[in-house]
């Protein structure tokens, strides 16, 4: 037979001091372990939302990120020949040669500053990068200075309101207007500005691309339009959009590292201090534990009772640091980082994803259940007769 | 006093298990505090080299990533010619680079072969390994982070990919470790090699991603950051000049802000500490209220009670610090673990001043963690406590 939860329930307010510390203690253990995590979900997140399977970006040999990729023109026309390339209605193939650039701009919340990128495209890249859809405001006019710019950014820079004027350009002389805002379901691009090709190479003197980007007719022609490009006819890096943005996310593999390192610790001290307050409740109920026994509880409801009490408490303290971690991530969630790959700031929002709360959960159920199951087992060996005289 | 002493010894031991748990609560936030600070030292000492080798760090005005020409060296060595208060300018071209079939990234740079050794004089580059650079047109320096973990050493003839043009494997040869530098990361060989190389495949040569200007005092570093700006303004390429400390510092911030990070945290977890300690010494408090009231009932004043029960908090937590500041710093200074990369700055080193104020706040913890059951117990009013036992 077991006993009923409001026992363990009830109990728990008898001792409000040390069942309200070890509480807290469990509450910011949880809520410093979901907020890591929830940046290394918001990363990954914006990371993997971008890239279609079906394109394929083309770098130069070698180069790790489009930023410091250099392709020559002659060698962006030999890309086109590749095996597989979709062409749209109008007959254009889809291939969209890019120049990636970089400006700097002051942050909104007065934290120094960010290298953004600055991305040349021609009208074909809006059929290739479909994901990109104007929220506010027009599309550039092909060789005016004009831009459009990623909501992510805007949010976060300074210089980017619709109809602003923003200095870029080699010597940061060339005022571009913002004519448009856009979106591009959270992915990595939304942190950019957009302006068309010519304007933008022109303004920073720039005669290299840095990338072409395909579109193959199926996603399951992408490896043989890959091998094409990185054979002998062409000689240049070929990768799917998908696999070269989930490359870029080695930075949050560091953070993961870090997280469980200092999770882990932390939580074994957690252990300990849940230990700590059970084996006091126990100790200071070892008369009514032998009254327990006496009138017909087994040995395995007084364990699964305190171990349930041990639960009780880190399953609420649980919940309340998922609430805080909430709380937090709401208040600081637009961030970015440079990324050491692109040299260009990234953003991401921090996510607190099913993921991050199960991870959460996980860890109070094992700090429950560990650190109150030797108090328990304690418990259930309390010598009856013993316990009962001494009173 | 000598009653004291058994007394709390026999409080200490009264409970073995409950101590033993004390401890560990304590100990486990005071060495995630160590671990923490320690990264943050480090990263502290590396800025702090910055700052004391006087260099300002030019870089193109609209992004860091956009290249200055070659050209600059000599117009901002024309702004003191008399090397007097502007000693030394070296160019320095990042370009990425990692091993041929291997993603590891490498911080390779290409510098001026003519300046390196004079503008990076913190590198402490013996007498052999100057003319080494001097001669070998390959030569490379590469740092003791990346030479240890790939098992580079002076001597080897080794491979590098760029991820910049040319793009392509270039052979150098090992002349140095450095094992003397504080940035134990970057890897620098000669310009004019890289420039050759560059010219055989067509690609731009003379570009360099920031000049490091080395300045005689503090006064000309803050003085000619202002005027190596105001002599390239309304050029084709305008300069961004900022001492070496707020350079790293700028790029330090925009990648996770590490440092910030780890101090919240440092926080938080002393805060966790300080509650599994109350949780202790408010549990052993309310087992002993008929001890205190019959001590006290006895004759034993109440700042007795106080001692007593701060003495023991004190003892407890300090042991718990103890515990957790001596073990990082013996695990960091004599176990292979010492040779531990930190991503970003170098590699993990426990200072004892580190593990010091860890005890401090350990100290502090058991200060905090007795304020409130002390207190009770000196406050205790005798007859109603012995009352109140049933």
């Amino acid at each position: 037979m077991a006993l009923p939860l409001s026992y363990n329930w009830r109990n728990l307010f008898v001792r409000k001091l040390s069942t309200s510390l070890t509480f807290s203690v469990v509450s910011i253990i949880v809520a410093v372990l979901s907020i890591l995590l929830s940046f290394a979900a918001g990363i990954n997140d914006s990371l993997r939302s971008t890239g279609n399977p079906a394109n394929i970006i083309v770098l130069r040999t070698g180069a790790t990120a489009e930023s410091t990729s250099l392709i020559k023109p002659d060698e962006a026309n030999r890309v086109l020949q590749a095996p597989g390339i979709a062409q749209d209605d109008k007959g254009r193939t889809l291939a969209s040669q890019e120049l990636c650039a970089q400006t700097t701009l002051p942050r909104k919340d007065g934290r120094g500053i960010a290298n953004v990128c600055v991305r040349g495209v021609d009208e074909i890249a809006f059929t290739i990068h479909k994901e990109v859809r104007l929220i506010e405001g027009r599309l550039f006019n092909v060789g005016q200075m004009e831009v459009i710019v990623g909501k992510a950014a805007q949010e976060r820079y300074k210089h980017l309101a619709l109809g602003e004027i923003v200095p870029m350009g080699r010597s940061g002389d060339r005022a571009y207007k913002v004519v448009g805002v856009f979106e591009a379901d959270g992915s990595a691009v939304e942190s950019e500005i957009w302006g068309p090709r010519t304007s933008i190479m022109d303004s920073f003197r720039r005669t290299f691309l840095s990338s072409v980007i395909v579109q193959v007719k199926d996603a399951g022609l992408a490896r043989e339009a890959i091998d094409y490009l990185q054979g002998p006819a062409v000689r240049l890096k070929a990768k799917s959009e998908t696999e070269y943005y989930e490359d870029l996310t080695s930075k949050t593999r560091e953070i993961v590292v870090l997280t469980s390192v200092l999770i882990t610790l932390m939580g074994i001290g957690a252990v300990f201090a849940v230990a700590n307050t059970m084996y006091a409740a126990v100790d200071s109920r070892r008369r009514e534990i032998a009254m327990l026994r006496t009138i017909g509880f087994v040995r395995r409801s007084i364990i699964t009772a305190f171990v349930l009490e041990s639960l009780l408490i880190c399953m609420s303290a649980c919940v309340c640091g998922l609430i805080i971690a909430a709380l937090v991530s709401s208040m600081i969630s637009k961030q970015d980082f440079l990324s050491d790959t692109t040299w260009t700031v990234l953003a991401y929002d921090l996510k607190m994803t099913p993921w991050t709360i199960g991870t959460a959960l996980a860890l109070a159920a094992a700090v429950g259940v560990i650190g109150g199951l030797a108090p328990a087992v304690r418990a259930s060996r309390t010598k009856v007769i013993e316990a009962l005289r001494k009173a | 006093m000598n009653l004291r002493l058994v007394y709390l010894h026999r409080n200490l031991t009264r409970n073995v298990r409950r101590s033993l748990l004390t401890c560990a609560a304590v100990g486990l936030p005071i060495m995630i505090y160590v671990l923490s600070m320690s990264v943050v030292h480090g990263v502290d000492k590396f800025l702090d080299n910055s700052a004391k080798q006087l260099r300002i760090v030019v870089t193109q005005k609209t992004s860091i990533v956009n290249p200055l020409p070659e050209g600059h060296r000599k117009k901002i060595e024309a702004l003191d010619e008399s090397k007097q208060r502007l000693t030394s300018v070296c160019g320095v071209q990042w370009i990425g680079g990692q091993r041929e079939n291997d993603p590891t990234p490498l911080s390779v740079m290409a510098a001026d072969a003519d300046s390196f050794v004079s503008t990076m004089p913190e590198y402490e580059l013996t007498q052999d390994e100057i003319d080494a650079w001097q001669k070998d047109r390959q030569a490379i320096i590469i740092g003791s982070g990346p030479a240890g973990q790939l098992g580079w050493k002076i001597g080897d003839r080794v491979s590098i990919v760029p991820t910049l043009p040319p793009y392509r494997a270039m052979e150098f040869h090992v002349i140095s470790t450095a094992p003397k530098a504080p940035d134990n990361q970057s890897i620098f060989f000669r310009k004019d090699y890289l420039n050759e190389e560059l010219k055989k495949d067509g690609f731009p040569e003379g570009q360099v991603s920031f000049f490091f200007v080395k300045c005689a005092t503090k006064k000309d570093l803050d003085e000619f950051r202002e005027k190596i700006d105001a002599a390239f303004a309304g050029s084709l390429d305008e300069t961004r000049s900022l001492d070496e400390k707020t350079f790293m510092n700028e790029f330090i911030a925009q990648q996770f802000d590490l440092p910030k990070n780890l101090a919240i945290l440092s926080g938080l977890t002393v805060f966790v500490a300080i509650m599994a300690a109350m949780n202790t010494m408010s549990m052993n408090f309310r087992d002993r209220i008929a001890e205190m009231a019959t001590l006290k009932s006895l004759g034993f004043s109440g700042g007795f009670a106080f001692s007593l029960i701060q003495t023991e908090s004190l003892l407890l937590c300090s042991l718990g610090g103890l515990v957790g500041a001596i073990v990082p710093f013996v695990v960091f200074t004599y176990t292979p673990a010492r040779d531990f990369q930190v991503p970003l700055i170098q590699t993990l080193v426990v200072e004892w001043v580190t593990c010091m104020k860890a005890l401090g706040i350990a100290v502090f913890i058991g200060l905090v963690a007795g304020v409130w059951p002390s207190w009770m117990a000196m406050r205790m009013h005798v007859v109603r406590a012995l009352r109140n036992l049933e």
